[in-house]
């Protein structure tokens, strides 16, 4: 145990004395945090971008322009872009990319909908993207259900103003015998819809309140997101440097003493650790004064960059049993690195993804660590983060004990060079 | 102190170390004297017990290496060939983490690295980065971490290589005072003269064997009187040899085309030497003549110069 000590203490001095590859280790994610909060915004609200939707109407009657309009109108006209084209140069636009879906109106579909004979909106979603087409058909669908109830309930009422239209010129006469059977329409549903059945409470969270806010930030997700990611960096130089001791001759010279080689890999272990501790805390002091994030309970907090740090240096000195050379280390560490961060949730949130890819997610280091700083930040309860931080200690000690066997054979295997 | 009974090595059919025994006195200066390749090194790993070898016992201090590996590593030091510390910490600092390593007590360290800075020239420094110190400096500090818990046997691989006189002169002084202060040290080496100059005995070894062992004197007894002769030229084997066959008490070391080394009184022979090459048409480029000493013991036991 002393010798651990004693090693530690060596590897603390070399990295305080050469900081500048951790430092710039740290400085990524506050720059990247920085940048995603300009683009994205500061506030809590979600920022979606406009789908584009193309529509072939091929009806082109009152009624499917009614439905284009209240589909173009109030918050819809934030969430949706629509564009009118021919049916062909719709689909051609979609091939290319272009749109995210194409809504086909079909031709008399103002009359099969009066006639009560059913009406077919045929909407062709972009294969290649995930997201934006899934908006678009939940706003079609809502909104041809909404349309469908309209329908049923004022159906006499809207033949009536249709064939007024068709006539071309409408009287007095008209315009207060389609008045009276609305207001008759009205009165008579009147006891059914209001007062409303279901209503909505609008409840704007005020300033004090906001204080507890249990929502997440774009910087309350991008931070330890790519915290976790370049921790993963940081702990592989502190592992690089048992290839670099192997080069240098002070492994050997170490091993001709009374140290054990075991004592130098847990060394190696504990140090990439705790400097994984203090620069998460660094992170988290950062994350705190720039922008604004309310990381939750501190001892919770703690607990959180506890676990999580040993769970990555467990981990690198497991990959790192397999590895032999800088070269070596440097692109496989890089790559695993990357792909798992990206897997994980430190470069798009895992919500993303298709749902085969989320399960792959759930087997990477970034996802659980991620889950427990959201969970901290939103403020979850006390039991909903024992087993992820007992998940994340067991899995650091089990790679921690399996690294160090492997690297200890591994290592004695090489040290003669 | 060290005891070394029919050490074998063996990697992929080359025998490194190949059945050597030896003794080493405690204090004493134990030369391994060899060429690149000999298998010194080999040897110094099995003793530090860096490598397992494949038959043979090593004992040090009266205890069997295998069985009390962990005691023996606190008695016992090294300095490799590599300069292994680490540069960006101070002089300092690297000698107070290997010295705690052993063992020692932050105090007593405290104390010594006074003493062993102030011995090698180097006080005043012991705060800069050792990236900051030159090769030879650097030399020193590689020897002071070997030495910082005063091991009882110091395995030394070649400490002086690429350094001037004057720290050579500074290594082999700390070296020798810490041989008077009863430590046994073991000292590889492929120069002459510093095992000539250092080394109480010297072990000649060549392709893993030991060929001989002794003091310094007992080694030249075995050139006797004579000298060891190098002629160079353009002769065949089949002239050299028959060249040589004239000469009875002459003994060919090593005959090759356009070379001959050989072993003859020169003062007394030389002059028939060099006539019958005339004689037999042959013209020589060069002649040299060494005197018995640990050079010439090398030549006559492996035919080849140390250097070759």
């Amino acid at each position: 145990m002393k010798n651990i000590l004693h090693l530690i203490k060596k590897d603390f001095k070399r990295k305080w004395k050469n900081p500048v590859v951790i430092l710039g280790f740290l400085l990524i994610p506050v720059i990247f945090t920085l940048i995603f909060g300009i683009v994205f915004g500061s506030s809590e609200e979600q920022i979606l971008p406009q789908v584009s939707v193309l529509v072939a109407d091929k009806d082109t009657s009152f009624f499917s322009q009614f439905l284009l309009t209240s589909l173009n109108q109030g918050e819809l006209k934030k969430f949706i872009k629509l564009e009118v084209v021919e049916e062909e140069r719709g689909r051609k636009l979609l091939d290319k990319g272009k749109a995210s879906a194409l809504l086909i109106i079909p031709e008399n579909f103002g009359d099969d909908v009066l006639e009560g004979r059913g009406a077919e909106l045929t909407l062709l979603k972009n294969p290649a993207e995930q997201f934006l087409p899934q908006i678009a058909e939940e706003i079609v669908d809502t909104s041809s259900l909404l349309f469908s109830a309209l329908f049923s309930v004022f159906s006499d009422e809207i033949i009536l103003l249709r064939d007024v239209i068709n006539k071309g010129e409408l009287t007095d006469v008209d315009v207060s015998s389609i008045s009276v059977q609305v207001k008759n329409r009205i009165e008579g549903i009147s006891k059914f819809v209001f007062p409303p059945v279901i209503s909505l409470k609008q409840i704007t969270i005020s300033e004090k309140e906001e204080e507890k806010a249990t929502s997440l930030s774009v910087q309350g997700y991008i931070l330890p997101a790519m915290a976790i990611m370049f921790l993963l960096f940081i702990c592989n130089i502190v592992f690089e440097d048992i290839l670099r001791e192997k080069e240098m001759g002070t492994l050997l010279r170490m091993s001709v003493s009374p140290m054990k080689l075991s004592e130098f890999i847990w060394s190696k272990t504990i140090t990439s650790a705790l400097i994984g501790v203090l620069c998460t805390l660094v992170l988290i002091a950062v994350g705190r004064i720039l922008f604004s994030i309310h990381w939750g309970n501190i001892f919770l907090v703690f607990l959180i960059v506890l676990c999580l740090n040993i769970m990555l240096a467990g981990f690198i000195s497991f990959i790192y049993s397999f590895i032999r050379t800088e070269r070596q280390a440097g692109a496989v560490l890089s790559s695993i690195i990357i792909v798992m961060s990206m897997l994980g949730g430190s470069m798009i949130p895992v919500e993303n993804y298709p749902l085969f890819i989320q399960k792959i997610s759930k087997f990477t280091l970034n996802y659980w660590g991620l889950r427990a700083f959201h969970k901290a930040i939103q403020q979850d309860p006390l039991q909903d983060f024992i087993p992820i931080l007992l998940g994340m200690l067991a899995v650091g000690l089990l790679f921690s004990f399996v690294g160090a066997y492997f690297l200890r054979k591994n290592l004695r295997k090489g040290l003669l060079r | 102190m060290l005891k070394i009974e029919h050490l074998s090595k063996t990697f992929d059919s080359i025998k490194a170390v190949d059945d050597i025994s030896f003794e080493v006195k405690k204090g004493e200066i134990f030369g391994f004297l060899g060429p690149n390749g000999a298998g010194k090194t080999t040897a110094i790993s099995m003793i530090s017990g860096l490598l397992k070898p494949d038959s043979g016992k090593i004992t040090i201090d009266s205890m069997d290496l295998e069985s009390h590996l962990k005691r023996i590593k606190k008695i016992m030091g090294v300095v490799p060939q590599d300069m292994a510390f680490y540069e960006e910490l101070t002089a300092s600092e690297n000698l107070l983490f290997w010295g705690r390593l052993q063992g020692v007590k932050r105090k007593i360290l405290e104390e010594r690295i006074q003493i062993y800075l102030q011995a090698t020239g180097l006080l005043g420094r012991e705060n800069d980065p050792l990236k900051k110190y030159s090769g030879g400096m650097k030399r020193r500090i590689n020897l002071i971490i070997g030495l910082i818990h005063q091991p009882k046997l110091l395995l030394l691989d070649e400490p002086t290589i690429g350094i001037d006189v004057q720290t050579r002169l500074n290594i082999f002084n700390l070296i020798k005072e810490a041989s008077l202060q009863g430590t046994t040290i073991l000292y590889t080496t492929h120069n002459l003269q510093e095992a000539e100059e250092l080394c109480h005995r010297i072990a000649i070894m060549d392709q893993g064997k030991i060929l001989a062992m002794g003091t310094l004197e007992e080694l030249i007894q075995i050139v006797g009187e004579k000298d060891i002769i190098i002629i160079s030229g353009k002769f065949s084997v089949d002239q050299g040899r028959k060249i040589s066959s004239f000469f009875k008490d002459a003994t060919v070391l090593s005959l090759k085309e356009g070379k001959i080394i050989l072993s003859l009184e020169a003062s007394k022979k030389m002059p028939l030497l060099l006539e019958e090459f005339f004689k037999h048409g042959i013209s020589i480029d060069d002649v040299s003549i060494k005197q018995p000493n640990l050079e010439s013991v090398f030549l006559k036991l492996t035919g080849r110069e140390l250097r070759e």
